[in-house]
């Protein structure tokens, strides 16, 4: 009878010794506790979405300042806000820094006392070096400073260079510019392209809706934070849709696995770009190196998206952790992430620099993508981004997608933007 | 000549009718159903397995590739590099999380059972009577206001908040009493109490030892079912460094970059403990699933 | 109450334990004591554990609901009397996420249990290697819902899914324009349902088949008089003599179905998301309850969806098993 015991107890310690020995196997020990230790060690736990570049920045800063360890914690861009949120209001266990994208920094800004104030740190002195509405949109109605700037999203559209060839479109970068002044010219160059090869021009409605919303003069909300779909999302929403109705979209949603194959088997020709996208394609298909390039946005520049970095009041090691932002938008390590991922510095004497002016991406077939960005990012007007402008842009992009899923008739689309949109503001 | 040889055919269907179908053997149709069935359970399996172990062509390609690749390691390699998904720890998570519940649960669910099943005490049925009922509410319920209480407590992102709302069952408690109540004999029980035994002695030298093998069975449910836990361990442990396998899944599956390769190599590490817990222990499951064990 | 049909009764045999014999006097008390209160310190564990992390949270759940209890926004924090009910009355998604719930829960369940009791009247043979057959379909029971539905998930993707080629090999659908299984509610629901059947159907399979081998065989002989072949025998003996445990995994089905939260979780493209599909197609009550609690952030909206939750479920089980007993007597 007791051997049924025994060999429970010896089916779990042999399962236990096992995995145990996978893990270790794998070369990657425990990480966690953001404390103190005894020896001065100090590990910044830094979260954030996507990439960011900040794989190299870990090494190098390690390596300048031993006792301190950096714990990158990369999520998906709408559940790492959330998460910040709530661990806000928990009290606890909110990142020792954390990247706030625009997009939510209103709503963030609006709880400034959960964040260290910047000023206090000295981060006053850097005022003058930012774009002035960047670092406007960090600053709590009492004058808080709860984020220094990382990146602005300039506008541009990247284009496979080799698809355009096959399908007798022009291939340089000015030529293609030329092609789409306009938001409607674009959608011509779809069709004609579309009948021409047979396959899908743009990758996704949503991304038209976004770079499109994020030229007009007002995004979803006014400066009262009332929803105000009938100005810039209806212009917005409808162009989209013009698309939709053409059959220009792969219907594919952003950032998700069909996406990420769609690239791999070209089922799109273009995409809208903010300087960050071009991280995303380099980790998404690195093997399409120098068959993408860039070109001007139709309908004129833009801001879509860009971020800050923010240090959580609940943090032990605020110090350290102002150190290391301090350390990282110095324009040094701001341009050597220009490099890799694309992301275009907030600070716009960074424009003028011949590293990022001179600079050829050599990925997007050596586009000049410092000259690019930078001429768009210092004409730009930003919007206002309400409190709930996180929520209300997924409930919108959900029908566009359910449009482009075939669920919904595109004429019959907006009335049901509106109402999911006014249910995400009131939620 | 076949009239002889061969039995009346009424007859014989009339034998096969009147047979318990438990002692009716299976024909080749019974195996070849359960074989279907067999390979209908396995085959989900088998293509995690096959995606685990491709590129990232062989998942895109169609028709879908069905045999394994050999990516396997590479494919592993990424999941466990992957640094904000802390899978390695994920593992580690998971055993403790899994280990120190069953524990928890065989001990003091063995403990509740003996006394429910041999002790007198005031109040024992109507006592055993509300174990029964706390069986019957939905776990989901409590959970909005189980998250206040460990964010009091301190314990959200702990693995504190997932292992102490698990640490006894009623279910537990449950299967314990009526396996006592059949398999530990009372005169055994008095005896030692005549000779002067304390309850907790006897608990220790005459229950434990009978009820070794309810124990195997239920400690082995338990793991399984803490292991696969997912809703809970999700809304307290997730975008934290602490997280069980299965938010570690999520996680995998959530990011910006969801490679499916590396999405289903993740899985195949997280399964991998409990199919070995199967090979080796899937009689004792069988057996506890069909004494009426049922957790859901 | 008993719950299995092989469960000894409840009420135990009377066992009074004799006290010691002839004890020390200076140890009586301490023997006294440990005959009457040791059962409690017992029983304690159990009652203080489930006290703190069942009951409580559940009473609290009652207090939360009555309240505003905002994670984004704790200023706005106070009593909200029935707000949060009326709120639900209203809510169009409550009322999609219910209709999905039931409508999975129905495309689940049916074949879920049909199915096991086909495959337990497989196994109740005399076969080689029982054991390893019954172990067999327990592999979707020990596989994590987390690492089945993500296969799954791969399965019914739209583009190079291997669901759209298996069914384009029939003639069902057409490769240059695959069936985007997420984009509609039936769809969607027959992906989810899938994939729940899949899980339970061995399990079940062994609850029936316990239950079936504990019929006296003699029921067979008797009933053999009316000439019932292996179906009618299936229909006509099996099932009515089982009927506690067909009750019994109706009721569990029910529990489970109703709270369904790891399969639609997992489905969506974008886990993190919680809306079950661009329209909700696929969202779930209990997935629902995660987005307004964990993602809008708005904790006693949240609470008083578990209460109607709960509520459901208590309706529905006791529905289900007198719809199931009232079925199982018709037949007899």
């Amino acid at each position: 009878m007791s051997r049924f015991g025994m060999r429970g107890a010896a089916l779990i310690a042999a399962g236990l010794a096992g995995t145990l020995a996978i893990s270790a196997c794998s070369g990657q020990s425990l990480e966690g506790g953001g404390d103190k230790a005894a020896d001065g060690q100090v590990t910044l736990k830094v979260n954030f979405w996507g990439d960011m570049g900040l794989d190299a920045l870990k090494a190098a800063y390690e390596k300048e300042h031993p006792n301190v360890k950096i714990v990158l914690n990369s999520g998906e861009y709408n559940a790492q806000h959330e998460d910040l949120q709530k661990k806000l209001v928990a009290g606890s266990g909110a990142p020792d820094i954390s990247a706030v994208d625009e997009g939510f920094m209103v709503q963030f800004r609006g709880q400034a006392d959960k964040f260290v104030n910047l000023l206090d740190k000295g981060a006053a002195t850097y005022e003058s070096k930012y774009l002035p509405w960047k670092w406007q949109q960090s600053k709590s109605a009492d004058g808080k400073q709860i984020g220094l700037g990382t990146d602005v999203g300039g506008l541009a559209m990247c284009y496979r260079s080799d698809l355009f060839k096959k399908a007798g479109l022009p291939t340089e970068r000015d030529a293609v510019s030329k092609l789409w002044p306009t938001w409607d010219d674009f959608i011509n160059v779809g069709k004609q392209y579309v009948d021409k090869t047979g396959k899908k021009f743009v990758d996704s409605a949503t991304n038209m809706f976004n770079p499109v919303l994020a030229q007009q003069p007002q995004g979803f909300y006014n400066e009262q934070d009332q929803l105000q779909m009938e100005a810039g999302p209806k212009v917005a929403f409808e162009i989209s849709m013009k698309a939709v109705k053409a059959g220009l979209s792969a219907n594919l949603v952003s950032f998700q696995p069909n996406w990420d194959q769609g690239f791999k088997k070209d089922q799109f020709a273009v995409l809208a770009c903010p300087a960050w996208m071009i991280g995303h394609i380099q980790d998404t298909a690195p093997d399409q190196k120098g068959k993408w390039d860039i070109a001007a946005i139709p309908g004129g520049g833009g801001n879509w998206g860009g971020s800050w970095w923010t240090i959580p009041k609940q943090g032990k090691n605020q110090d350290e952790a102002y150190k290391f932002v301090e350390w990282m938008i110095q324009p040094q390590q701001q341009i050597e992430v220009f490099k890799t991922v694309g992301n275009l510095p907030s600070q716009p004497a960074l424009y003028k620099d011949p590293a990022v002016l001179d600079y050829k991406k050599e990925f997007m077939s050596n586009a000049p993508t410092g000259q690019i960005f930078a001429s768009t990012a210092e004409n730009l007007k930003p919007q206002y981004l309400g409190k709930r402008n996180g929520p209300t842009r997924v409930a919108v992009e959900n029908v566009i997608t359910r449009v482009q899923q075939g669920s919904l008739a595109p004429d019959s689309a907006w009335p049901e933007a509106v109402k999911e949109a006014t249910k995400a503001a009131n939620s | 000549m076949t009239t002889v040889t061969a039995p009346p055919p009424g007859k014989r269907r009339r034998r096969e009718i009147g047979r318990a179908p438990q002692d009716t053997r299976g024909n080749w149709s019974t195996y070849l159903a359960l074989t279907a069935v067999l390979a209908l359970s396995a085959f989900p399996l088998y293509w995690m397995f096959v995606i685990a172990t491709s590129t990232d062509e062989a998942v895109s390609q169609t028709p879908p590739s069905v045999v394994p690749g050999n990516q396997l390691l590479t494919n592993l390699r990424e999941v466990f590099t992957m640094q904000d998904v802390y899978f390695t720890a994920s593992l580690i998570n998971s055993f403790i999380v899994a280990s120190v519940v069953t524990v928890s649960t065989l001990f003091f669910c063995s403990l509740a059972g003996f006394a429910f099943a041999k002790l007198r005490f005031k109040g024992r049925d109507p006592l055993m009577f509300v174990v029964i009922l706390t069986l019957t509410v939905p776990n989901q319920l409590g959970v909005v206001a189980l998250y206040i209480l460990m964010g009091k407590l301190g314990w959200n992102g702990t693995l504190l908040a997932v292992i102490a709302p698990f640490l006894v069952s009623a279910f537990g408690v449950f299967y314990m009493r009526q396996f006592i109540l059949n398999s530990v004999p009372d005169e055994l029980v008095e005896s030692a109490r005549m000779d002067g035994a304390l309850t907790l002695r006897i608990y220790w030298s005459i229950v434990v030892p009978a009820i070794r093998p309810a124990l195997a069975v239920l400690g082995l449910l338990t793991f399984v079912a803490t292991w696969n836990e997912f809703q809970w361990p999700l809304i307290t442990l997730n975008g934290t460094e602490f997280p069980t396998s299965m938010v570690a899944l999520s996680d995998l599956a959530s990011g910006n970059y969801v490679i499916y390769r590396r999405v289903l190599a993740g899985a195949f590490m997280a399964t991998i403990p409990l199919l070995v817990l199967l090979v080796l222990g899937g009689r004792q499951i069988v057996r506890g699933i069909m004494e009426g064990a049922v957790k859901s | 109450m008993s719950l299995t049909h092989k469960a000894p009764p409840v009420v135990p045999q009377d066992s009074e334990p004799h006290p010691p014999a002839t004890p020390p006097k200076h140890k009586l008390w301490f023997y006294r004591f440990d005959t009457k209160r040791t059962p409690y310190v017992f029983i304690s564990p159990f009652f203080i554990l489930f006290a703190i992390f069942g009951l409580f949270p559940i009473v609290f759940n009652g207090i939360v609901a009555l309240r505003t209890w905002r994670l984004d926004d704790p200023d706005r924090n106070g009593w909200a009397g029935f707000d949060n009910f009326e709120r639900l009355l209203h809510d169009e998604d409550f009322w999609n996420a219910l209709g999905n719930t039931f409508g999975i829960f129905i495309l689940s369940t049916v074949p879920q249990l049909l199915i096991a009791l086909m495959v337990a009247n497989l196994l109740n043979r005399k076969l080689r290697g029982t054991t390893w057959w019954r172990v067999g379909v327990l592999l979707p029971y020990v596989t994590p819902i987390a690492a089945s539905t993500l296969v799954f998930a791969v399965f019914f993707s739209r583009d190079n899914g291997m669901a759209n080629w298996l069914l384009s090999l029939v003639g069902f659908t057409d490769l240059g324009d695959p069936l985007d299984w997420r984009a509609y509610k039936w769809s969607s629901w027959i992906a989810i349902a899938t994939m729940v059947n899949w899980k339970w159907i061995g399990y079940n399979a062994l609850l029936y088949l316990s239950a079936m081998q504990a019929i006296p065989k003699d029921v067979y002989e008797a009933a053999a008089v009316d000439g019932a072949g292996p179906w009618r025998q299936l229909w006509r003996i099996t099932v009515p003599m089982i009927r506690p445990v067909v009750i019994f995994t109706v009721v569990l089905s029910t529990i489970g179905g109703l709270q369904l939260f790891n399969e639609p979780m997992l489905f969506e493209a974008n886990p993190a998301a919680a809306t079950g599909g661009s329209n909700g197609q696929w969202q779930t009550i209990a997935q629902l309850i995660y987005k307004v609690g964990w993602k809008d952030l708005n904790l006693g909206y949240a609470a008083a969806m578990s209460w109607a939750l709960f509520l459901i479920i208590l309706i529905v089980a006791a529905l289900n098993a007198f719809i199931t007993n009232r079925l199982g007597g018709g037949r007899r």
